[in-house]
């Protein structure tokens, strides 16, 4: 961002340098996650530099060359330049191994703070065979071969650390196929970016007591929920619930209602009701670990949170919804 | 030895461990780096020590036997040398390299320590970074060779290896990748195609890259002893000499080469005479080129190397030769230093290299042109052999005038019965004594020697001319072969002012000088077989050879920078202004490249050809009307198409299924099975009429 500060500094003529610097910047670099839909990589995009095997490989060439022409070696100069033939033939192929390829975003999974989020881009290999292509962004790497003609779904498992939006970044594929001597890369960035919601609490409190059970016995409600019978499968309704039992048989889906859980009234998770002491993402963590909770004892909840008021529910869309919630909280500054 | 061998034992260094599996070379790799470096190795096996050869050999197999125990024993523990051990028994090669040469800082030795050291690094080869290395070594090694023979064999022999070289760094590269190794047959195609798609920038950067017009360094003097003729000349030398088949030079006439009698190729000229040998004078300035009448001849000369100062002209040059080889002869120390006070050609630096020279001639048999100096030492009277200078003095009473004297000399040769041979008796302490009236029977340097005594023993200035007479054409090249086997040494003497040839061999044997060698020897004399004028078929061979080897030698080994910018003349290159010139080289490396993408892809077309078929297909179908969406699977695609041309259903039904088997199907392992079901899409496709048949149908 160091080009940024430049244009600042620099008046009006040398704010259009600016940002012709930025283009610049973007062009070769990709800095700005500006590729949508799908790329097709070509020669603009495709850099070649030698691999240290290469760089090696070119020195040696040198000195033969510098022996042969000294000594006046006419066939230690043709050796030479054999092998400088190979060596040039190879960037070619190193070229074409990346030229062509079409590059799509897929998608982006969800993760909690901690674990690996997938990422999901197709690599078309048009025409050409590729091989061991190399594809890497933010700290994950995967390696491909793929047919002429064929297509393969590569999935980076990107680590993540803190909660909140995970963006792609900048992908890199390389390769130094055919042999090692070269190596090409072609960045592609993508808008492409998944939510890591807060990691849960390890050994979380059981779930506060439902809004109308203020009673005694209103701990660890829904694990001892009776089940009242099975209804019709709703889209949205949580696996948990499923009667898998029945799916298996062939019967079709139901899912089971329970008797009790109502009964307790949905949970109120609320950030407010923590204890002051605790600090905003040790709020979130917990609140987080409540809502899997939640989600595992099949009680619908409510979430509130300074500026996010999530009514009762229980599905997966609001599970998500919640987390999501969770997740974008705005941290303390 | 013992500690080496006990060392293999002992479990790898805990920190070795740690590099990481990743980095660690895979069997198949070492096997692929030791290719390479015997392959490399081999062609400089017949230049170095035995010991050093075989030892170096020896390290490359012993790695092969210890990687053969690991795969039979795959639970034993990886044989290995520690890197002190290998350090220390590098520096027992270096050592023993300097005993066996006697020198270190050469270059013969260098190669010889390199040529052991790839095998001790081949040796403690593991990680990934070592291959690296050892390709770049072996590679290295790979132009030392040469140093010593860049004939076509040598050549041949370097191939291989390049072949390996290719092979090896795939190999690496596909362990970096964790691909399986690939079949070596598979290999060593695929760095074929590399390497021939590599040709043309190979072949441009030949015929183009700027050659040095001087060394950079200094080249180390070589040290091998060659035969040929030297700046002495006892009696026995040349006949020794004449035995040899070997070339001394080759020559390309302007024009039709002069008669063989007037084919005397002037060389050492000796004038110092000590009773028994014949010895040059230090060349000195003051030669004068020929000039004035008489047949001239331009021509060039290809000399091998001969480690002397002297080039070799007709007699006698009316130019200065041009040199258009070998930087080594440019430096400033070197070059051409001119014509000798006594008629040689002379350069500054021994010939050690095959140097190519172009020259003109008047054919003449005498030239002026001496220093008071050099009449004096030629006219010295000549020490020992009271018999010849008796019998010169008297000769000379009956003869005051000098021609006249040298005439009856001339005379007395063919008329007493002297006989020419190649296998003289054994002369003792007065051999021209011994030679003149008693054995009688010599070869061209006793006749010489004896010819010039009689004369300085007269008082007439005279000296020995050595060098070669006659050449034969070879047949299949067009250009003139000078042998050892022509060797000669002939006579000068100062008459009437000025030098005049005189060859006594010819009064005794003309047709040496007439037909050559084998024709004036008894037929008993070993004649090397080349200088035979029947050598049979075994000769038409040799010559064949020779030829093959001239043009090698003239168009690829002798490519300097004179023939280069020669080369560049004819193109007319010097016409164009660098940066024309660079854009030219630009253009045609695009070129090249965009030919390289074009073959690859055609080639990744041909080889998947079911897809090929597949495509011209559905290309087919889209103009009869029915295209294919990008969803639509073979087997539903073709069977749309069987409902709109039901009269081909069988074909589409087949071609949809065969194709779904190929693609999808687990036939792509056996190759038989995928033969048979190309073969079936192919006739199948065959069975279908034109698009815009099958549009009318359609319809």
């Amino acid at each position: 961002m160091s080009v940024q500060a430049a244009s600042v500094a620099v008046s009006q003529p040398g704010d259009a340098r600016g940002r012709w610097l930025q283009r610049l910047r973007q062009r070769a670099f990709r800095v700005a996650p500006a590729d949508r839909g799908p790329v097709v990589l070509r020669h603009s995009r495709i850099y070649i530099l030698p691999t240290r095997r290469g760089y090696a490989l070119i020195g040696t060439l040198l000195v033969m060359l510098l022996t042969s022409l000294n000594y006046a070696l006419s066939l230690g100069l043709a050796v030479t330049f054999l092998l400088s033939g190979l060596v040039a033939t190879a960037l070619l192929h190193s070229f074409r191994n990346l030229a062509g390829i079409e590059v799509k975003p897929l998608a982006a999974g969800d993760a909690f703070a901690g674990e690996p989020m997938s990422f999901a881009l197709s690599l078309a290999a048009g025409r050409c065979e590729r091989s061991a292509i190399v594809v890497a962004a933010a700290g994950a790497s995967a390696r491909a071969r793929i047919e002429s003609g064929g297509t393969r779904t590569i999935t980076l498992a990107v680590p993540t650390q803190a909660r909140g939006r995970v963006a792609l970044g900048r992908v890199t594929l390389a390769s130094d196929h055919p042999l090692g001597l070269w190596r090409g890369w072609a960045y592609v960035h993508f808008p492409l970016a998944g939510i890591a919601y807060p990691a849960p609490e390890l050994h979380s409190p059981p779930l506060p007591a439902a809004a109308r059970a203020t009673d005694g016995h209103g701990k660890g409600r829904g694990e001892d929920a009776d089940l009242a019978g099975l209804r019709e499968y709703q889209r949205g309704d949580p696996l948990q619930r499923v009667a898998w039992k029945a799916v298996a048989r062939g019967a079709g889906w139901f899912s089971k209602s329970f008797e009790g859980a109502g009964g307790q009234g949905p949970l109120q998770l609320s950030f407010a009701a923590l204890p002051a002491r605790m600090s905003t993402e040790a709020k979130l963590s917990r609140l987080c670990a409540w809502v899997l909770a939640a989600e595992r004892a099949a009680r619908p909840f409510a979430l509130s949170l300074p500026g996010v008021l999530l009514p009762s529910g229980m599905s997966e869309a609001h599970r998500r919804a919640a987390l999501t919630a969770l997740a974008l909280f705005p941290p303390d500054s | 030895m013992a500690a080496l061998i006990s060392a293999w034992r002992r479990p790898p260094a805990a920190g070795r461990a740690a590099a990481g599996a990743a980095s660690t070379l895979s069997a198949t790799q070492i096997g692929a780096l030791g290719v390479l470096l015997a392959a490399a190795q081999l062609p400089l096996v017949l230049h170095l020590p035995l010991w050093i050869a075989g030892f170096g050999l020896l390290l490359v197999a012993l790695r092969f036997a210890l990687l053969r125990r690991d795969r039979l024993r795959p639970y034993a523990k990886p044989a290995r040398i520690p890197a002190w051990a290998l350090a220390i028994f590098a520096l027992l090669i270096a050592i023993a390299v300097r005993k066996s040469y006697g020198y270190f800082l050469g270059r013969d030795p260098c190669v010889a320590f390199l040529f052991v050291l790839v095998g001790i690094k081949y040796l403690e080869l593991r990680t990934l970074r070592d291959g690296s290395l050892l390709v770049c070594l072996a590679l290295f090694l790979l132009v030392t060779p040469f140093f010593y023979d860049q004939s076509i064999v040598a050549g041949l022999a370097a191939l291989p290896a390049i072949l390996a070289a290719g092979a090896a760094l795939d190999a690496l590269s596909r362990g970096e990748h964790g691909l399986p190794a690939r079949s070596w047959r598979a290999t060593w195609t695929r760095t074929a195609a590399l390497i021939a798609q590599g040709l043309p920038i190979a072949a441009g950067l030949f015929l183009l890259f700027p050659r040095l017009a001087s060394p950079l360094w200094g080249l180390p003097a070589d040290h091998a002893a060659r035969s040929g003729l030297s700046d002495r000349m006892a009696p026995g030398s040349i006949s020794e000499l004449s035995l040899s088949d070997a070339v001394a030079f080759r020559v390309d006439f302007d024009g039709p080469p002069p008669p063989r009698a007037a084919r005397y190729w002037r060389g050492p000229v000796l004038s110092l005479f000590n009773g028994r040998e014949w010895r040059a004078l230090p060349p000195r300035a003051g030669g004068r080129l020929a000039s004035g009448d008489g047949p001239r001849v331009s021509y060039s000369v290809t000399l091998e190397p001969n480690d002397h100062r002297w080039l070799f002209a007709l007699d006698l040059p009316s130019a200065l030769p041009q040199i258009d080889a070998d930087p080594a002869l440019r430096t400033s120390a070197g070059g051409f230093a001119g014509l000798s006070g006594d008629g040689q050609l002379v350069t500054r630096l021994p010939v050690t290299q095959p140097l190519r020279y172009t020259l003109q001639s008047i054919l003449r048999d005498r030239h002026p042109g001496a220093s008071r100096g050099d009449l004096a030492i030629d006219s010295q009277p000549p020490p020992g052999n009271p018999g010849s200078v008796e019998f010169a003095r008297e000769l000379r009473s009956r003869h005051p005038d000098d021609r006249g004297y040298i005439t009856a000399v001339l005379k007395w040769f063919r008329d007493e019965p002297f006989h020419y041979t190649l296998a003289p008796p054994l002369l003792g302490d007065h051999p021209v004594d011994e030679f003149l009236f008693d054995t009688r029977s010599g070869f061209c340097e006793h006749y010489a020697s004896a010819f010039v005594v009689l004369l300085r023993a007269a008082g007439i200035p005279a000296r020995v001319v050595t060098g070669y007479q006659g050449g034969d054409i070879n047949p299949r090249g067009g250009y003139m072969i000078v042998r050892q086997s022509d060797a000669h040494a002939w006579a000068e003497a100062w008459v009437d002012g000025q030098w005049q040839r005189f060859d006594p061999t010819a009064a005794v044997a003309p047709s040496r000088i007439e037909r050559g060698l084998s024709s004036a020897v008894p037929a008993s004399d070993p004649v090397p077989l080349l200088a035979r004028a029947d050598g049979g078929w075994l000769k038409g061979v040799q010559l064949a050879i020779d030829a093959i080897n001239y043009q090698w030698r003239r168009n690829v080994i002798e490519f300097n920078r004179d023939r280069q910018r020669s080369l560049w003349r004819d193109w007319k290159l010097d016409a164009f202004s660098p940066w024309q010139i660079v854009a030219a080289v630009l253009l045609a490396v695009l070129g090249w490249a965009g030919a390289v993408l074009a073959w690859i892809a055609a080639r990744r077309t041909r080889g998947e050809r079911a897809v090929v078929l597949w495509d011209g297909l559905c290309r087919r179908l889209a103009r009869a009307g029915l295209p294919r969406p990008p969803w639509e699977g073979p087997i539903a695609y073709a069977q749309r198409a069987a409902q709109r041309w039901p009269q081909f259903a069988i074909a589409f039904r087949a071609i949809g299924e065969s194709f779904a088997a190929l693609r999808y199907g687990s036939a792509s392992a056996r190759t038989p099975e995928r033969t048979a079901l190309i073969a079936t899409l192919e006739r199948a496709i065959d069975v279908l009429p034109s698009p815009s048949a099958l549009r009318a149908i359609g319809k």
